[in-house]
């Protein structure tokens, strides 16, 4: 059976009150609104997140099923730092395409802001090598300055092409009426931002995001249910792929799990980069979006760094895909398990043509939305959705 | 701490039993093993490839076959940055440097450098040291790792 998205909602997001378990009924309510109770279609339910130490709870399966109408369901939490999104949703994905259920639903929900900056830092850390990486003292911005480092000693890219993408991702942001930095910023503060870890400044960073978000992936009868007067977004391709856990093992110019991950999705869906009309990459520092360009073949090996220029300005052999239109994890924001829900809703809507004209892409058919865990393409998982 | 005996050649465990405290192809093991001034890394008979900490199969071709060996202390830095944010326990510790440092042997790993952001560079030549943990560090260790020295680099 092919999978469809049926319907799609996000929480706020940014910093709030409201707690887990209420941002992802606020996903709910979105997504169910006009179409049937939960219980009346949904079969399973799949949650990404991240960690337990925000808000002292796990067991999120059982938590969520129950509190959108469910008891019996399978219900259970997945969990790939900000990977688990897109891992939750391939549950989806790999449950309906199987035939075994007709309709399940993957939502991601993260309380970031709950024990500070001091809390996120040490709840992401855990996502590093225990033996050699965590030990040494290492944070996630430094993890992808080490990165972006090597990559701007390789390559031509400069700390002022890292800040063009940031902007771009802003600009996008301000026209994205769920984002967190609904607001355009320069090149120039980026710059003259603090540096975290450098070569990476704050402005290079995403922010510490509250939010859920929730897909619902069902057969196209039950799609239909949904949103009848919408074209049908299938689900076409999905890949995953890991890579070593310590940063130092891998090739630290070009993500090769993230790479298996698109093209897995590609090849499944019949498709090319050159057929992607829009892309949600994880672009968690601005490093991020760059590697990921080159990753999923959308630009020639060390110019990823130019994906904020116009098309017409980039170098020879990149395609005309348009990268992070919701503002990407930058700017949209990112609430950790929630993240590869939210890139999943930002190509439902540009494939939709529900995107706000701001941001909307003339025409798209077909997304990627390429959702890493861990340190960059620690894990990775890539769909392609098509009209 | 277990003994340690420097000229080890232990191969990776094929059995059950093997995996013991001692083996270097754990972290007791290994941790042991540096605390006596050796960093093991797992070489892959297969394909030539260097792990550490060592780890019973080989990622780069699957082959199971690895021997334990003493690697060297002297290599250069790949890559760096600068730790300005740090976990809660090492606040007083920052700003330190970072780095991913390829030893003579080929191996990688990621350590603190003893010398500030600004004096670092790629392709600086370091040297690998080892020292039991100090306060900070140990408020991070787990009960397990209290004995677990810590390991870093100078610049040479």
């Amino acid at each position: 059976m092919e999978p469809h998205v049926a319907a799609v909602g996000t929480s706020e997001f940014g910093r709030t009150e409201l707690t887990g378990r209420d941002l992802f009924s606020a996903a709910v309510a979105e997504a169910f609104e006009g179409g049937p109770d939960p219980a009346e279609v949904v079969d399973a339910v799949y949650v990404g997140n991240q960690s337990e130490s925000y808000e002292h709870q796990i067991m999120y399966g059982t938590l969520l099923a129950e509190w959108c109408g469910l008891r019996h369901v399978p219900a259970e939490r997945v969990e790939g730092c900000a990977a688990a999104g897109a891992l939750a949703l391939r549950h989806a994905v790999e449950d309906v395409r199987s035939g075994r259920r007709d309709a399940v639903l993957a939502c991601g929900v993260e309380k970031m802001t709950a024990g500070g900056t001091a809390g996120a830092t040490n709840a992401l850390s855990a996502a590093f090598d225990r033996a050699l990486e965590q030990r040494s003292g290492v944070t996630a911005p430094s993890q992808y300055a080490l990165l972006a480092q090597r990559y701007l000693h390789e390559t031509e890219a400069t700390e002022r092409d890292l800040a063009r993408i940031a902007v771009k991702n802003h600009r996008n942001a301000a026209a994205n009426p769920r984002a967190q930095f609904r607001r355009e910023t320069d090149v120039e503060t980026v710059l003259d931002s603090d540096y975290v870890a450098p070569p990476l400044k704050l402005f290079d960073c995403a922010p510490v995001t509250d939010g859920a978000a929730a897909v619902v992936v069902a057969s196209e009868e039950i799609a239909a249910r949904f949103a009848a007067d919408r074209p049908p977004v299938r689900i076409a391709g999905v890949g995953a792929g890991a890579n070593n856990i310590g940063v130092a093992d891998r090739n630290l110019t070009f993500v090769e799990g993230a790479h298996e991950a698109a093209t897995t999705a590609y090849d499944e869906a019949g498709v090319t980069p050159a057929d992607v009309d829009v892309a949600e990459v994880h672009d968690a520092f601005t490093i991020s979006e760059a590697l990921l360009a080159e990753a999923a073949g959308f630009a020639p090996r060390g110019r990823g760094y130019e994906s904020a220029l116009p098309p017409t300005d980039r170098s020879a052999g990149w395609t005309d895909t348009h990268l992070s239109t919701s503002g990407g994890l930058k700017a949209r924001g990112h609430p950790i398990g929630a993240t590869g829900l939210a890139q999943a809703v930002e190509v439902y809507e540009q494939l939709t043509g529900t995107a706000t004209p701001a941001r909307q892409v003339d025409q798209a058919t077909t997304g990627l939305l390429i959702n890493e865990g861990g340190v960059a393409d620690a894990v990775t998982v890539a769909h392609v959705l098509t009209t | 701490m277990t003994d340690h005996d420097p000229s080890d050649t232990t191969t990776a465990p094929r059995s059950r039993d093997e995996v013991t405290p001692d083996n270097p192809f754990t972290l007791p093991g290994f941790f042991a093993a540096l605390d006596d001034g050796d960093l093991l890394a797992a070489a892959c008979e297969d394909c030539g490839a260097r792990l550490i900490p060592p780890r019973p199969a080989c990622y780069a071709c699957g082959g199971r076959d690895l021997r334990a060996e003493p690697q060297p202390t002297t290599g250069t830095v790949v890559s760096y940055t600068e730790v300005r944010t740090p976990p809660s326990a090492l606040e007083g510790r920052a700003p330190y440097t970072v780095a991913i440092v390829e030893l003579d042997s080929g191996a990688r790993l990621t350590g603190r450098v003893d010398v500030p952001y600004d004096d670092a560079s790629i392709g600086m030549s370091v040297r690998l040291t080892v020292r039991p943990l100090d306060d900070d560090e140990r408020e991070l260790a787990l009960d397990h790792e209290t004995d677990w020295p810590i390991h870093e680099f100078d610049s040479v």
